[in-house]
Parts: C-alpha cells; structure tokens; sequence
C-alpha cells in the first residue's frame, strides 16, 4: 500500500465499478475505498481534536497515525456511518491516552514550551486570538476537552457526556466553568 | 427559568441556548451577558480551529479478506451520490473557467470551487435539516441572522474561505444540493458569475458583504439567489 498524502477526489475514483455482487477482492476494494471516504472527510477533525488534548503538534500527528491504523484494522465493527465521526475522535481519544501511559510525560508548563508544543499557539491570525489560544491551551484538560468538543465538534452535552464517561451535569458544569474561566482570562 | 443566575448558567453552558425568552426580553443585562458569549464562543471556535497538516496515511497492513464479513445494504457503502459529487467537483476544479471578466486566477471564485471540492459530504442528497442548535453555531447572530426562507438547510459548518472563517450552508435544490458560503467580509462590487463543466455559481453582493451560492449545472440559480438574498441579514 503506497504510504503518501490521498485526496478525497482520488479516494473517489476508487468507488466506481464495483459490483453488488462482492468476491474477496472487491470486498477489500471497497473497505479501502469505505476507510478513505471516512479518512477524507474527518481527517481534520481528528488531528483538532488530537491536537488540543495533546496540546502539542507533534504527538498529534503521532496520535492521528496510530489512531488511523486502528481504525482500518477495526474498521468493519462501524456498522453505522452516522456513528462515523463518534468512533474515529473514541480512537483518538484512546490512542492519545495510551501515547501518555507510554511516554508518562510530564504535565505541560505553559511557561517552558518545547518547539512542537510553541507551534499550537504561534499560528494564530490576530493578537487578541492569540490571547484567546493561549489562555485555552492553559485551561485544565477536564475543561478544555467538552469545550473543543461542542465548539469545534458540534457535540451535544449528551455526546460530550458519552464520549468522556461523565455524566451529564458534570459535562454542563464543566463546560459552563471553561467558558467563564476564558472570560475572565481574556478580559473581553 | 426565572433569574439571571440561572439563565447566565444555561448561556455559559451553550451559548446558542434558546430558551428562556421571557427572562430575557425583561432583563437588560442578560441580553449583554448573552451577546458577549455569543461573541466569545465565535472566538473560541476560530482559536480552536488550528491549521491542519496534510494528511500522510500509514502503511497499512493487507487486511485478509476472506475474514471480512460481507455486510449486505451497509449504509455506508452506498457513494452513488459521494461519486458524483466527486466527478462534479473534479470536472468544475480541472475545467475551471470564469465567465465574468473581472475575476483574474486565484480568485475568490476559484478558492470556493477547491474548498468544495475538499468538502463532499456537502454534496450528499438529504432531507434531514441541520438542527436549529447547530445552525446557531455555525451562523451565529453576530455574523448573520437567517429567516427560514432560503430552504431546508441540510448541511452546516464552518469554513475557511480566503483566510476567513464564513458559514457553509448546503439548501437542496432541483437539480442537487446547492451549496451557500455567507461571506460578510468579502464585498464584491457586482454579481460575478463563475461555472465549469458541471456546476455553476455566483457571488452575489450583499450589503458590505457577499454571498456564494453554487450548484449543478442546469440549476436554476437566479430562483435560489433571491430566496437566500431575503432570508439573510449581516450581523453587526
């Protein structure tokens, strides 16, 4: 399999011609062309995701690899495309965790970044974004995670909920807590 | 939900929290405490959405297939829709042409035919509109206001479009989903019209801003521009 960048156009290509008919090899054809169509269309989402629990660029690359791997070799237990995007950021979820447990790094000092970790926060378009950025990159990972994702994933607090094994007032406190944390640091 | 502890937790809690009308209408200072949050959400949304490398697939290992089980009607196998979106979209980004003449290459037209390409599943055929919450999200009161009259929006989210984040918007239309990118930032001095061999768009100028509105090519565009023209209001 070529290792390299694919587009969602290339991915595509691959959906035609197959046959309702399936025999083992368009049965692997079309779970290749299953996992890119998935990979195409949340690959950003995951990389976010991976990027602010990690808060670092580097080891999120590393988490969405590792993720990805998981996903295609797990991939026929997706019965559901609806439940697509759940499933991926789980993986990312886990394989983040399991990245922590076999680094035991130490916990982040905002003051003391290291160059991949400084790159989170150096792309920033306007200074009061950076401002913003920064004060999120500092706020405690309990707060940061269902706040990345109901923003950027467009999660319910139910989701949220499910996704980080809380239970729904806890995610309504956190979230509630994470927004007047930023208020209050970003002094808009 | 009657005082204003109450309400300010709902609205920090979801800032596109609907409910609680009657509190609000009476009481000034929520009605500030909730645009600030409003604002600050939209904020925190653009902060979060880093840059996202390009993606660079591991090796991955042969899966044995004759260990795979052959699920017959899998929702997800089914892209007769994803592959004409892909073929529309190819086509329109290799057969890229512009009608209008004061649109040079690189142009605004140009970026929003590459982003939609990179985004097919706006181009899925539904019936199933956005929930009112998430459409709060992605259009939030402080960029623009929508009235139900453009049509059932059955995709939202939002996008990067020449360095700004800007609503996208996907409404059915006769011939396919239709595709609106509302772009208050990006002012346009007349109606540029742009097209490729398989679809066809404009940008329309709206106030100090402007929308795109692209669909099929045959679509009937000019019926569309005017029910999304009159159901749009620029936030200030």
């Amino acid at each position: 399999m070529p290792k390299g960048p694919i587009s969602t156009v290339q991915v595509i290509k691959t959906s035609w011609g197959g046959s309702s008919r399936m025999n083992s090899t368009n049965t692997g054809l079309g779970r290749r062309r299953r996992f890119d169509e998935l990979v195409g269309v949340y690959h950003q989402d995951m990389y976010r995701y991976a990027a602010w629990l990690s808060r670092d660029k580097a080891i999120a690359e590393d988490v969405v690899q590792e993720a990805l791997l998981r996903a295609w070799k797990s991939l026929d237990a997706l019965r559901d495309a609806a439940a697509a995007k759940q499933w991926l950021l789980t993986i990312v979820r886990r394989e983040n965790a399991r990245y922590f447990e076999r680094r035991r790094l130490d916990t982040v000092d905002v003051d003391n970044l290291t160059p991949s970790q400084e790159a989170l926060l150096a792309e920033a378009p306007d200074e009061q974004l950076d401002e913003l950025r920064e004060a999120i990159y500092g706020l405690e990972d309990d707060y940061r995670e269902p706040l990345v994702l109901q923003v950027l994933m467009g999660y319910s607090t139910n989701e949220i909920a499910e996704q980080m094994g809380l239970k729904q007032g806890a995610v309504l406190t956190r979230l509630h807590r994470a927004r007047l944390k930023l208020r209050e640091l970003v002094k808009l | 939900m009657n005082t204003c502890e109450e309400y300010r937790e709902a609205i920090a809690t979801d800032p596109s929290f609907d409910g609680g009308s009657a509190h609000l209408s009476q009481c000034a200072p929520c009605q500030a405490f909730r645009s600030e949050m409003q604002a600050l959400d939209l904020k925190i949304g653009r902060a979060l959405a880093i840059n996202v490398p390009e993606l660079d697939l591991p090796e991955l290992p042969e899966i044995d297939a004759s260990k795979i089980a052959v699920l017959p009607q899998l929702r997800f196998t089914t892209p007769a829709w994803l592959a004409v979106a892909a073929t529309v979209t190819l086509a329109a980004f290799i057969g890229f042409r512009m009608l209008g003449d004061d649109l040079s290459s690189g142009t605004l037209a140009e970026q929003i035919v590459a982003h939609i390409e990179h985004e097919p599943y706006s181009f899925r055929v539904s019936d199933e509109a956005v929930s009112d919450q998430r459409l709060a999200r992605v259009v939030p009161a402080t960029v623009a206001t929508m009235d139900h009259g453009a049509g059932l929006i059955t995709y939202a989210q939002t996008c990067l479009i020449n360095g700004r984040d800007v609503p996208h918007l996907v409404i059915q239309g006769e011939r396919g989903p239709v595709t609106i990118l509302l772009m208050p930032e990006e002012k346009v001095s007349r109606a540029q019209l742009f097209g490729g061999d398989n679809v066809t768009g404009v940008i329309l100028p709206v106030g100090d801003g402007s929308i795109a509105i692209v669909g099929r090519d045959g679509e009937r565009l000019d019926e569309i521009q005017e029910r999304v023209r009159n159901s749009v209001t620029w936030g200030t």
